[in-house]
C-alpha cells in the first residue's frame, strides 16, 4: 500500500521529465512531496516528517532542474537563432530560423526584454546557457526555497486536514519509498538511464554557460561530457539536500540504486545499466506487469511505483492511500496503485477517501536535457517523452521529432494489437524544428539520376536497405524486393555486411536525410514564395480594430519575408465586395509622377460581384516584394483609415477567398485571410436561396449555441454545406494554402470556415472575443511565425511501411486526391499528421518493421527537396513488450485526434464514451494479461501509460468534449487538434499552472519558469496569483485576497475591481514584473506561441473559465481525478472475468 | 425649289408634298412617295423670339395657340384649328386685341419658343466616357490624347465619369479620397441595375428606398455618393488625366489566333446603370470609344476565334450571323433603358475591322446619339469630330437633351411614324395610323439627345375617304400640323419649340397640277432614301431596286406628260425633273448597294442619313461635284465621268467623303512644285481654292467628313469614280482617247432614263 505513494512520485517524474512538460511536472512534484507527507500523516502517525521533508526537497530540486530544462527546450524551438546552432540544424531553413522565433515579443507591444534578451545573446543558446549558469548554483537553494513555499502552503495543509483515514503503515512505507523514489524519479533518474549521465549532466551543466553553448553547437557528443560532470554536481546537490529523502534523489540522478525505494529502483537501475536498456527492462515489467517505460522507462519504472501512490485528492476525502500504493513492490511493473479498494470502490465515495490525491500519477517534469540516440547497438532506442527537452543524435532511425509511433515495438499480429487495446499509429511531423544542438539534416544530391529507390515500391534508399551480393544488389526493407544497385552507386561490403561507405553516406546511416529532387519530381518549375494577404474591412472589423491590427501585423511581418525575386506578395481587402490593389501601378506612379500631392497609393480594384468572382487583373496584383515594399507599407498604413467609416456589415469571406485564389492560381502560395465580421455563405453559392435559408437558421443556432434538435448538435460542427469543401479542394489543387485569422466577437461558423485551411494545409487562428488591446501582439506574433517558420510549398507526402503493415489512413490538414498520397499545398514545422496503420499480414518475430515518410516539397528558396525519414522498429509477439514500449504522448495524441475526428459526426456523449473506452481497454488488457496483482482492489497501470487516465480525464473535460462550450470554440478546438503536434497535445488537455505571486522569492537560481502546480483548485489559494497556459491561451488568475502590492507590481493593477477584461502584459519597473515577463516569454518560446493573455478573478465568468481548466476538480459534468481513477478501476473490474 | 427653301427657312420643315392630296384615294395616286415632312426641331432661327412664359394650350387637344388660330378679340376666345375647340384666354391675355397681339399670334412666327424660367434642370450636362483598352499601343496613345483633350474642352461645371474596359469593365471612382479606386465588373456576365446599386454600395450609408427605385437624388441617393463617379470637369480633370496617362493596354493575354476579349456591351450597360442610378432624367451622354469588335458578354458580335470572320451583309441576309440577333436584342434593351432614363449613347468607333455598330445602331438611334466611324483614333475624322462635340463657338452642335416631340394635326391626317433619331413614347391616340413606319403608333416621341441638325422624318397618311362636293369652295381646305418639341436647352433651361404649319389640300381629278406644284423632289428623295433604308432593315426579302423602280415608274406614269406608248413623248414637269436622277443615284448609293460595305458602315451611313436634313441627305444620295478650271469660276458639274478633265480640279462632296481630284495635268504641275514658285501664284491659288471650299464644308459638318486629295489615275481617285455616272465605260461604243472611262457594268443614267421612259408610258 504504502508503496504506492512512494512509487508514484518517483515514477512520474521520470516519465515526464524528459518532456517539456517538465515544468508542469515540477509543480506536480512539488506537490507530491507534499502529498506524501500527507499520506504519511494519514497513514501513520502524522508524520514521518522526514520523508516529507525530504521528499519535498527532492522535488523542489528536481523542479529547478526541470525549470532549467524548459529553457533548453525553449531554446530548441523558437530557436532564437542561436547563430551557430540554429543555422546548422536545418540546412534548408537557416535563414528562417534565425528570424523565426515566434515568441518574439511584438516590437511595440511587448516589453523588449524578452526579445531583447534573446537576441543579444546571439544564439538563444547563449542566453539560455547563461541562465543555466545562473541556476546551477542556485538549484540547491531554489529547490529548497521553492519547495517549501509550494509545498508548505499547499500540500501540508491539505494533507493535514485530510489525514483522516489512513493508511496503515503501508502507507507510510509507501510514502517513504515513494519519497525516495520520487526523488530518484525526479528527472534525474531518467536521464541517468542511458544517456542519462549526459542528459542529467547537461541539465546541470548549464552552469558553464559558455561550454553549454559550445556543447550545443557541437552535437551531443560534445555536450554530454559537459553535462556529465556538471550533472553529477548538480545532481548531488539536489539530492543531497534532502539527505534522507535525498537518497532517493541521489539515486535517481546517478542512476544508483536508491535507498529504501531502492529495491524498486534497483530494478530500474538495472534497467538503466543495460544500455540496450529497453530489452532488459522489458522483461521485468512483464513479470510485474508494471511496465514499462522502457526508455526512460527504466527510470520510469522506478518512478512508476511512485506514481501509483498518488491518490486521494478528492474533496475532503479521506485518504485511502493505499489504493494506489499497492504495487510498489513490483517496482518494475508498474504502478498502478489505485487499488485500495476495489471493494470500496464499489462505493466510489468511500474509495476516494482512501486515495491520497498527492500520490496519484501526475506528470513530472524532467529537469535535464536528454541526449537521445535513435539507435544503439543496432536496436531502436525508445524515444524520450515528446514534451521533454532532448537532443537527438540520428544514428539510423529518424528523430522522434519527425516520426513517432504509438508503440515502439510493432506487434507481430493484429490479434496481439487488438488484445492490447492499443492504437498503432504514427505521428508525422516532417518539418519539425530540431533542437538547436542537433546536427542539421544532411542534404544528399544524387545528381541527374535522383535518389536511389526501390524499383517496386519506390521506397527511398535508407540505412535499413540490405546490400548483398558484394553490393551489387540490395533488398528493400519496405517491400522485400531485391533491386539492382545502380552502377555508380555500388560499393563493396565490409565484413559486417554493411557497405564500406555506409558511414560516409548520410542516406545509409541517418534516419532522416533530404534529397535534392530532380526534374522528374517537378510538374513545373518550383513555385515562388507567394504570400497573399486578405483583410476583412467590414464595419465590424474596422470598429473592433481588427483591421488595424491585421494591417499593422502584416506591415511588420513584411520585413521578415525573405528578400529576393522569389518572394511575391499580394494584398486584397474585402467587405461585401472585394478590393484588390495594383501594386505595380503604385510603383510606376511613384516614379513617374512623384510630385507632391499626387497619390502614391496603389490603385484599388473593386470586384463588386461576389456571387461570381474573378480577379480583376492578371498581373500586378501579385508582385515581387522587392518591387513594392514601400508601397505596400504605405497601403497597409492607410487601409484602416481608408475604410474607417465603412458601414458595410457583411463580409464576403468565401467570395474573397475565391477571388484571391483566382489571382494566385497560376503560382499557388499562401493565402492569409483575416476574417472578422459575420461572413455570408450565400455569397458564393450558386443557388443563393438555398444558402440564405440554410445559413440563417444555422446562424441562429450557432449564436444561441443550441441546435434545433439537441441531438443534432454536432451538425453545427460540420461545415454548412459542400461549397467550401469543393472550393478547398480546388485551392489545394492549385497549391494554395489558406490560413485564416478569425478576429471576431460573434459567432462566425468556424466549422464552415475551417474546412478551407484544413484541406489546404493551413491553419485557423481564433481570437475570440477579439480585443485590439490585448490581441494585437499575439496576432502579430502568430502571423510572423506563420510566415517565417520553416515551411515548404506544393508538397506531397507518402508513408510507406514494411510488408505486413500498411497505412490505413492519414489525418491532418491536407488534401487527399489519391489514396496513397497526401497533398500539402503548404507544410510547416508545426504541422503534424497522424497516420494510422493496419496489419495486412503477420510480421516475423524478431525482425524489424520500417516506416518511411517521404515528403516532396519546395523550399521557400525554390529548391525542390525530398525529405525522407525512416524509422525501423522491432517486431514483437510479447504483449508486455507493447506496454513497455508504448509511447504515452503519442498514444494520447492519437486519442485526442481520433476524438476530434469523431466530434462533428457523433453526439458528444458517445465520443466521450469512446475515449474512455480506449483508455479502459488498454488498462484492462494490461491488468488482465500483464499485471501481477495481489489484490483485485488495486488499480494497476502500465508504467509507460500511467498518465493515460489523467490525460483522458483532461480530454473529456476539454473544450472539445464539454457540452457547455460555444460551438465556435469547439470547432476551433477540433481544427486546432487536427494538426497538433505530439508535444503540444499534452498541455492542451493538461495545462501548466504555476504560482507567480511569489516569483521573486522563489527564483534565486535564475530558473525562469516556476514549478508547475497540479490542476486542482485545492492548489489555488485566495492570496495567490496563478498563471495557467496550454500553449494557446494563458490565464492569469488573481485570488480574492491577494496582496494589492503584488498585483500592482505584476500587472499594474491596484485593486481587483480594476481588473480589466482586456489585458496587456507590460513590464513595470520592479523585479516581480520583470520576472513575470521573463516567465511568460520563456513559455512563449517553448510553445512557439505567443499566448492569449487574459486576467481572471474569482466570481465572474473569467474565474469560471480559469477553474474550468482545473482538470482534477470535480465539476458538475465531470469526475474528479480520484473519482475518475476509481471509475476506471471499476470499469476494469467489471470487465475482468 | 426656292419657295421650299423659304418655307424651310421659316419653319425648318420640308415636305415631300406641299400641296396635300386631300383624300386617301388621291394620296394613293401619289405613288409610293408618301406625304412626309422632314423637320429639324432645333434648327436655329436668329430672329425667332423666345417667349418667357408658358404656352397656352387648347384645353381639348393640348395644341398650342398659334397664328392659325381664329381669335375673337371681343370675347377673348380663340378657336383651335385642330379640333375647333373654343378656348377662353386666361386673364393675363386680357389686354389682347388686334393691335396688341402676343408674339405667338404673329403670322410670321409660326415657329416660336417658350422658355419657362422656373423649369431649369439642376444637374449640369453629364458626360460618361467609356473607353476601350484592347488597342495596340499606338491607337491607345491616340485615344488617350483625344479623350484627354476632350475632357479639357468640357464645360467646367459638366459632370464627367469614366469607364475603361477590355476583358473587364473598370469603373473609375474619380472622387476618391485617399486611394484611387476602380470597380471591376466581369465582362462576360450581364448585371442588372439593382446589382450595380447594391454592389457599388450606393445605398450603403442610408436605407435603400423600398421599391421602385430609379435612384438619383430624389430617391435618396446622396450627392456625395454620386460624386464618387461623376464629378465636375474642373474637379476631376487631373484625376482623369492621370488615369489616362497610366491607361494600359488590357493586360489579359491574347493568343495569336484570337481576338482580344472586349466587352463593349457590358461596359455600355454598366455606364447606363450608373447614369440611371445617379442622374436619371437629366441630360447625360454615354460616349463610347470602341476600337474593335465586341467579343465577350452581352452584345458580342463575333467569337474570339480569329478564324471566324465578323458577319457580312451576306451573312445577315442568309441569317448566318449567329451573334447578330442576340446582340441587337441586347442593345434594344439598352436603348429602352436609356430612353427611360433620358440618356444618350454616342459611339466613336475606330477600327479597321468592324466593331459592331450595326448592332449598337438601335441604341444610338433611339437615344439620338452621335456616331462616328473611322479607321483609327489617329484619324482626323475621329479627332475633329470629337472636338466638335465639346467645342463651343460657331460650329458647336448645340447639344440639347431630354427632348420630347409631339405632333398635332388635323383630324383627317394620321401619323404613321417617324424615321429618325427618336424613340416612341407609346402615346397612342386617334392620330396614330395603323400602318407603322419607323417609330410609330404614338403621337409623342422621346429624343434623349438632339442637336441643331437633328432632323426627323414624319410620315403621314390621309384618311379622309369621301370627296366632299365643291372642294375648291370649301373655306377650310387647309391641313394643319403642329410640332411641339420640349427639350432641355444646353443652358439647362427647359424650352418648348412650337412649329405650326398649314398646307392646302386638294382632291379630285383636277388636282394633279396642284400636286405637281407642291412636290418637293429633294425632300421626296430624302424621304425615299430613309424609307428604303428602313424597309431594307425591317422587311425580309425586300428588293429595294425593284421597289424604287416601281415607285419611280408609277410616279412618272402619274405625273409625267406623255402620250401612251410613246417613250419619246415623255416629259416631266420641272418639279419632278431631277427626281429620276436622285432615284438613279439612290439605287447606286451606299444606302441601297450595301454589298460594297460592311454592315457597320451601312448602319453608320443610315444613322447619319436618318438624322440629317434634306439638303445633306441629297448630298449623300447624289454627291455634288464642283469643277475648277483656269478658265472660269468654279461651277457645278454633272456627276458624270465626263466631268473629268486633265486641266481641271474637281471637288466632290459625297457628305462622308470630300474628294479633291486633280486632273492629270494639274497633278503633274503640282508634282513639279510649280505652286511653290512665286511666278505661279495663280496656280497656287487655283490649287488652294477647292481645298478652301472643302475645309469650309468640313468645318460645318458633323461627323467631320473624310478629306481625300487625289490625282487622276491615282488609287485614291476611286472615291470619286465610284460616285460618277458611268456614262463611259470600258464597253462604251466610242471611247474618246483622253476621256476617262469607268470599269463597271452598271448602267449609265442615260440607259436608266430610257428604260424609265419606256416603262412609264406603257
Amino acid at each position: 500500500m504504502a508503496t504506492p505513494g512512494g512509487p508514484r512520485p518517483g515514477s512520474t517524474p521520470p516519465n515526464y521529465n524528459p518532456s517539456n512538460v517538465a515544468d508542469g511536472m515540477q509543480n506536480l512534484q512539488i506537490n507530491r512531496p507534499v502529498g506524501p507527507p500527507t499520506s504519511m500523516a494519514n497513514s501513520g502517525s502524522f508524520r514521518p516528517p522526514p520523508p516529507f521533508g525530504q521528499p519535498p526537497p527532492p522535488f523542489s530540486s528536481s523542479a529547478p532542474s526541470s525549470s532549467s530544462f524548459p529553457r533548453a527546450s525553449a531554446m530548441a524551438r523558437p530557436g532564437p537563432p542561436p547563430p551557430g546552432s540554429g543555422g546548422p540544424p536545418q540546412a534548408t531553413f537557416p535563414p528562417n530560423l534565425a528570424s523565426n522565433r515566434p515568441s518574439g515579443p511584438p516590437p511595440g507591444t511587448q516589453p523588449p526584454p524578452p526579445f531583447g534578451a534573446r537576441p543579444p545573446p546571439p544564439g538563444s543558446v547563449p542566453s539560455s546557457v547563461s541562465s543555466f549558469g545562473a541556476r546551477p548554483p542556485s538549484p540547491g537553494l531554489n529547490p529548497f526555497g521553492s519547495s517549501p513555499l509550494a509545498s508548505g502552503p499547499v500540500g501540508p495543509p491539505s494533507s493535514t486536514s485530510e489525514p483522516v483515514s489512513n493508511g496503515p503503515p503501508a502507507y507510510g512505507w509507501g510514502a517513504m519509498q515513494g519519497g525516495p523514489r520520487f526523488p530518484s524519479a525526479g528527472s534525474p533518474l531518467t536521464p541517468p538511464v542511458r544517456p542519462s549521465p549526459p542528459t542529467t549532466l547537461s541539465a546541470r551543466a548549464p552552469p558553464p554557460a559558455p561550454s553549454m553553448g559550445s556543447l550545443l553547437g557541437s552535437p551531443p557528443t560534445g555536450a554530454p561530457p559537459g553535462p556529465m560532470q556538471a550533472a553529477p554536481f548538480s545532481a548531488p546537490p539536489h539530492g543531497v539536500p534532502p539527505p534522507s529523502g535525498s537518497s532517493p534523489f541521489s539515486a535517481p540522478p546517478q542512476g544508483v540504486p536508491p535507498p529504501s525505494g531502492s529495491s524498486p529502483f534497483a530494478a530500474p537501475p538495472q534497467g538503466m545499466p543495460p544500455t540496450s536498456g529497453s530489452s532488459p527492462l522489458a522483461p521485468p515489467p512483464q513479470g510485474f506487469s508494471p511496465p514499462s517505460g522502457s526508455p526512460y522507462g527504466h527510470q520510469a519504472w522506478a518512478m512508476h511505483p511512485p506514481q501509483v501512490a498518488p491518490p486521494p485528492l478528492m474533496p475532503g476525502s479521506v485518504q485511502a492511500p493505499r489504493m494506489f500504493g499497492m504495487p510498489p513492490q513490483p517496482p518494475n511493473q508498474a504502478m498502478a496503485t489505485i487499488s485500495p479498494a476495489m471493494g470500496p470502490m464499489g462505493s466510489s465515495m468511500a474509495v476516494p477517501s482512501k486515495i491520497d490525491p498527492n500520490q496519484i500519477p501526475r506528470p513530472m517534469p524532467s529537469s535535464s536535457v536528454i541526449l537521445h540516440e535513435t539507435r544503439q547497438g543496432n536496436q531502436a532506442n525508445l524515444p524520450p517523452p515528446s514534451t521533454s527537452d532532448y537532443i537527438v543524435k540520428d544514428t539510423g532511425n529518424s528523430s522522434p521529432r519527425f516520426l513517432r509511433c504509438t508503440i515502439n515495438q510493432i506487434p507481430c499480429t493484429v490479434d496481439l494489437l487488438t488484445t492490447s487495446g492499443m492504437q498503432l499509429a504514427l505521428m508525422v511531423q516532417p518539418l519539425a524544428l530540431p533542437h538547436p544542438s542537433e546536427e542539421p539534416i544532411q542534404v544528399v544530391d544524387f545528381g541527374e539520376s535522383g535518389p536511389v529507390r526501390c524499383s517496386r515500391c519506390k521506397g527511398y534508399i535508407n540505412p535499413f536497405m540490405k546490400f548483398i551480393d558484394q553490393g551489387r544488389r540490395f533488398i528493400c526493407n519496405l517491400c522485400g524486393f531485391t533491386d539492382e544497385t545502380p552502377r555508380d552507386y555500388q560499393c563493396n561490403l565490409g565484413p559486417d555486411g554493411r557497405r564500406r561507405d555506409a558511414d560516409e553516406r548520410p542516406e545509409l546511416c541517418r534516419g532522416t536525410v533530404e534529397f535534392i529532387a530532380t526534374r522528374e519530381y517537378m510538374v513545373r518549375d518550383p513555385m515562388p514564395a507567394v504570400f497573399f494577404f486578405l483583410i476583412d474591412v467590414s464595419m465590424n472589423a474596422i470598429q473592433t480594430g481588427a483591421t488595424a491590427a491585421a494591417c499593422s501585423a502584416i506591415n511588420q511581418v513584411i520585413s521578415d519575408l525573405p528578400e529576393g525575386p522569389r518572394t511575391m506578395v499580394g494584398i486584397a481587402t474585402f467587405d461585401s465586395t472585394i478590393h484588390f490593389y495594383n501594386l505595380k501601378r503604385a510603383l510606376q506612379q511613384l516614379q513617374e509622377i512623384g510630385s507632391p500631392g499626387s497619390c502614391y497609393l496603389p490603385l484599388m480594384l473593386i470586384v463588386p460581384d461576389v456571387q461570381d468572382v474573378y480577379t480583376p487583373l492578371q498581373t500586378d496584383v501579385i508582385v515581387q516584394l522587392s518591387e513594392c515594399r514601400q508601397h505596400l507599407e504605405l497601403l497597409l498604413e492607410n487601409i484602416p483609415t481608408m475604410f474607417h467609416d465603412n458601414r458595410t456589415a457583411d463580409s464576403a469571406f468565401g467570395a474573397a477567398v475565391k477571388a484571391a485564389f483566382l489571382a494566385m492560381k497560376s503560382t499557388g502560395g499562401k493565402l492569409i485571410v483575416f476574417q472578422s465580421g459575420k461572413f455570408e455563405l450565400f455569397k458564393i453559392l450558386i443557388l443563393p436561396s438555398v444558402g440564405i435559408a440554410a445559413l440563417s437558421a444555422r446562424e441562429a443556432e450557432g449564436r444561441t449555441n443550441i441546435s434545433a434538435g439537441e441531438k443534432e448538435a454536432h451538425k453545427l460542427l460540420q461545415p454548412a454545406d459542400k461549397t467550401f469543401k469543393t472550393m478547398a479542394v480546388e485551392l489545394a489543387e492549385y497549391q494554395v494554402c489558406v490560413d485564416v485569422f478569425i478576429t471576431t466577437q460573434t459567432y462566425v461558423d468556424v466549422a464552415s470556415i475551417s474546412v478551407i485551411p484544413r484541406t489546404t494545409g493551413g491553419q485557423v487562428y481564433y481570437y475570440y472575443p477579439f480585443s485590439a488591446v490585448s490581441d494585437s501582439a499575439k496576432l502579430y506574433n502568430d502571423l510572423r511565425w506563420n510566415v517565417t517558420r520553416p515551411q515548404g510549398f506544393e508538397a506531397v507526402m507518402r508513408v510507406r511501411c514494411s510488408q505486413g503493415i500498411q497505412v490505413q489512413e492519414y489525418f491532418g490538414n491536407f488534401c487527399k486526391r489519391i489514396p496513397t498520397d497526401v497533398d500539402l499545398p503548404a507544410i510547416d514545422c508545426d504541422k503534424t499528421l497522424m497516420v494510422t496503420l493496419k496489419h495486412d499480414d503477420k510480421l516475423p518475430d524478431g525482425a524489424e518493421c520500417a516506416f518511411q515518410c517521404a515528403l516532396l516539397y519546395t523550399t521557400i528558396y525554390g529548391q525542390r527537396r525530398i525529405r525522407v525519414s525512416t524509422l525501423s522498429l522491432p517486431c514483437t509477439s510479447v504483449l508486455s513488450n507493447l506496454f513497455r514500449s508504448a509511447d504515452l504522448d503519442t498514444h494520447f495524441a492519437c486519442f485526442l485526434k481520433q476524438a476530434a475526428i469523431e466530434i462533428p459526426s457523433s453526439p458528444l456523449s458517445l465520443v466521450r464514451e469512446q475515449v474512455l473506452n480506449l483508455c479502459i481497454n488498454i488498462l484492462h488488457s494490461y491488468r488482465k494479461f500483464c499485471a501481477t496483482v495481489s489484490s483485485s482492489g488495486q488499480l494497476v497501470l502500465p508504467e509507460a501509460l500511467k498518465l493515460l487516465p489523467l490525460y483522458t480525464l483532461g480530454l473529456v473535460k476539454s473544450t472539445g468534449l464539454r457540452t457547455d462550450g460555444r460551438i465556435d470554440d469547439r470547432s476551433f478546438w477540433i481544427n486546432y487538434v487536427s494538426s497538433l503536434s505530439t508535444p503540444s497535445a499534452i498541455p492542451l488537455v493538461y495545462p501548466r499552472m504555476m504560482a507567480i505571486h511569489d516569483l521573486d522569492s522563489k527564483e534565486v537560481d535564475g530558473s525562469r519558469i516556476p514549478p508547475a502546480i497540479p490542476l486542482s483548485s485545492e492548489h489555488v489559494c485566495d492570496d495567490g496569483i496563478y498563471l495557467l497556459e496550454n500553449g494557446e491561451d494563458c490565464l492569469i488568475y488573481i485570488g480574492n485576497s491577494v496582496d494589492p502590492n503584488s498585483t500592482r507590481q505584476l500587472l499594474g493593477i491596484s485593486s481587483d475591481d480594476e481588473i480589466p477584461t482586456q489585458f496587456l502584459l507590460q513590464q513595470y519597473d520592479n523585479p516581480l514584473s520583470k520576472k513575470l515577463n521573463d516567465v511568460v516569454n520563456e513559455i512563449r518560446r517553448q510553445r512557439c506561441s505567443y499566448l492569449r493573455l487574459k486576467l481572471c478573478k474569482k466570481g465572474d465568468s473569467s474565474g469560471m473559465l480559469f477553474f474550468s481548466y482545473m482538470v482534477e476538480d470535480k465539476t458538475p459534468s465531470g469526475l474528479s481525478y480520484v473519482e475518475f481513477l476509481v471509475h476506471v478501476h471499476r470499469q476494469i473490474q467489471n470487465k475482468m472475468p | 425649289m426656292a419657295e421650299f427653301l423659304d418655307l424651310e427657312a421659316q419653319d425648318a420643315v420640308r415636305m415631300s408634298w406641299n400641296v396635300v392630296p386631300g383624300t386617301k384615294q388621291d394620296s394613293s395616286h401619289c405613288g409610293v412617295v408618301p406625304i412626309a415632312a422632314v423637320y429639324t426641331p432645333l434648327k436655329p432661327f436668329p430672329s425667332m423670339p423666345v417667349l418667357p412664359y408658358a404656352a397656352l394650350r387648347c384645353r381639348n387637344c393640348r395644341s398650342v395657340l398659334n397664328p392659325f388660330s381664329v381669335v375673337d378679340f371681343v370675347a377673348k376666345l380663340w378657336i383651335c384649328p385642330f379640333c375647333l375647340q373654343r378656348n377662353h384666354f386666361p386673364t393675363h391675355y386680357h389686354s389682347i386685341s388686334d393691335q396688341n397681339l402676343p408674339a405667338e399670334l404673329f403670322p410670321q412666327y409660326t415657329t416660336i419658343e417658350y422658355e419657362s424660367p422656373s423649369e431649369k434642370s439642376t444637374v449640369p450636362p453629364v458626360f460618361f466616357l467609356v473607353v476601350d483598352t484592347c488597342l495596340i499601343e499606338e491607337e491607345l496613345g491616340f485615344l488617350r490624347s483625344a479623350v484627354s483633350q476632350a475632357v479639357g474642352l468640357v464645360p467646367e461645371n459638366s459632370l464627367v465619369g469614366l469607364i475603361t474596359f477590355g476583358t473587364y469593365v473598370y469603373v473609375h471612382e474619380l472622387g476618391f479620397g485617399q486611394i484611387p479606386k476602380v470597380y471591376v465588373f466581369r465582362g462576360s456576365k450581364e448585371v442588372t441595375k439593382d446589382q450595380v446599386i447594391e454592389q457599388m454600395g450606393f445605398f450603403a450609408k442610408r436605407p435603400k428606398p423600398a421599391s421602385g427605385v430609379i435612384a438619383g437624388v430624389r430617391d435618396g441617393l446622396s450627392q456625395e455618393t454620386i460624386a464618387r463617379f461623376l464629378l465636375p470637369a474642373s474637379e476631376c480633370e487631373f484625376a482623369i488625366n492621370s488615369i489616362l496617362e497610366e491607361l494600359q493596354k488590357d493586360p489579359w493575354p491574347v493568343p495569336p489566333d484570337q481576338r482580344a476579349t472586349r466587352c463593349t456591351g457590358m461596359a455600355l450597360s454598366v455606364a447606363a446603370h450608373l447614369l440611371g442610378t445617379c442622374v436619371p432624367g437629366s441630360g447625360a451622354r454615354i460616349i463610347g470609344f470602341v476600337g474593335g469588335p465586341t467579343t465577350d458578354g452581352p452584345g458580342a458580335i463575333v467569337s474570339k476565334n480569329l478564324s471566324e470572320p465578323v458577319r457580312s451583309h451576306k451573312d445577315l441576309d442568309k441569317d448566318s450571323a449567329p451573334y447578330f440577333h442576340k446582340a441587337v436584342k441586347f442593345y434594344e434593351g439598352l436603348a429602352k433603358q436609356l430612353v427611360h432614363q433620358g440618356h444618350v449613347l454616342d459611339i466613336f468607333a475606330c477600327a479597321l475591322d468592324q466593331v459592331g455598330v450595326a448592332e449598337i445602331k438601335v441604341a444610338v438611334e433611339r437615344t439620338g446619339g452621335l456616331v462616328v466611324l473611322s479607321e483609327s483614333f489617329g484619324h482626323s475624322v475621329f479627332k475633329d469630330s470629337l472636338k466638335r462635340v465639346f467645342q463651343s463657338g460657331d460650329y458647336d452642335l448645340d447639344l440639347s437633351s431630354n427632348g420630347i416631340f409631339e405632333v398635332n394635326c388635323s383630324k383627317d391626317i394620321r401619323v404613321q411614324g417617324i424615321i429618325g433619331p427618336c424613340a416612341s413614347l407609346e402615346k397612342k391616340g386617334p392620330l396614330c395610323s395603323e400602318t407603322v413606319v419607323g417609330q410609330g403608333s404614338t403621337s409623342a416621341w422621346k429624343m434623349c439627345g438632339l442637336d441643331k441638325a437633328t432632323s426627323l422624318c414624319l410620315v403621314f397618311e390621309i384618311v379622309k375617304k369621301e370627296i366632299p362636293e365643291a372642294i375648291g369652295q370649301s373655306a377650310n381646305n387647309q391641313f394643319y400640323f403642329q410640332f411641339l418639341t420640349y427639350y432641355q436647352h444646353h443652358s439647362g433651361q427647359m424650352r418648348l419649340r412650337v412649329t405650326t404649319l398649314s398646307r392646302r389640300w386638294v382632291a379630285g381629278p383636277g388636282s394633279i397640277q396642284d400636286l405637281i406644284a407642291g412636290f418637293d423632289q429633294e425632300a421626296a428623295a430624302a424621304v425615299m432614301a430613309r424609307l428604303v433604308s428602313f424597309k431594307m432593315e425591317t422587311e425580309a426579302e425586300f428588293d429595294p431596286i425593284r421597289w424604287l423602280d416601281k415607285s419611280l415608274i408609277h410616279l412618272c406614269t402619274r405625273f409625267g406628260d406623255y402620250q401612251k406608248d410613246s417613250p419619246s413623248s415623255f416629259s416631266l414637269s420641272p418639279r419632278f425633273s431631277i427626281f429620276p436622277q436622285f432615284m438613279f443615284h439612290l439605287r447606286r448609293s451606299q444606302f441601297v448597294q450595301v454589298f460594297n460595305n460592311s454592315p457597320d458602315e451601312t448602319a453608320y451611313f443610315r444613322m447619319i442619313l436618318n438624322r440629317e436634313n434634306v439638303a445633306n441627305s441629297v448630298v449623300m444620295i447624289q454627291p455634288s461635284l464642283i469643277s475648277y478650271s483656269f478658265h472660269s469660276s468654279p461651277e457645278p458639274a454633272l456627276l458624270d465621268v465626263a466631268a473629268i478633265a486633265a486641266d481641271r480640279i474637281l471637288l466632290l462632296d459625297s457628305y462622308f467623303t470630300i474628294v479633291v481630284f486633280h486632273g492629270s495635268t494639274i497633278a503633274q504641275w503640282r508634282k513639279a512644285g510649280y505652286h511653290n514658285q512665286p511666278e505661279h501664284v495663280v496656280f497656287a491659288q487655283f490649287l488652294q481654292a477647292p481645298q478652301d471650299d472643302a475645309n469650309a464644308i468640313i468645318k460645318e459638318r458633323f461627323p467631320v467628313p473624310r478629306l481625300v486629295i487625289c490625282d487622276q489615275h491615282g488609287s485614291q481617285a476611286r472615291f470619286l469614280l465610284a460616285k460618277l455616272n458611268p456614262s463611259a465605260t470600258y464597253n462604251s461604243d466610242v471611247p474618246a482617247p483622253e476621256r476617262e472611262i469607268l470599269f463597271t457594268d452598271d448602267v449609265s443614267f442615260e440607259v436608266f432614263l430610257d428604260h424609265l421612259q419606256r416603262l412609264a408610258v406603257q
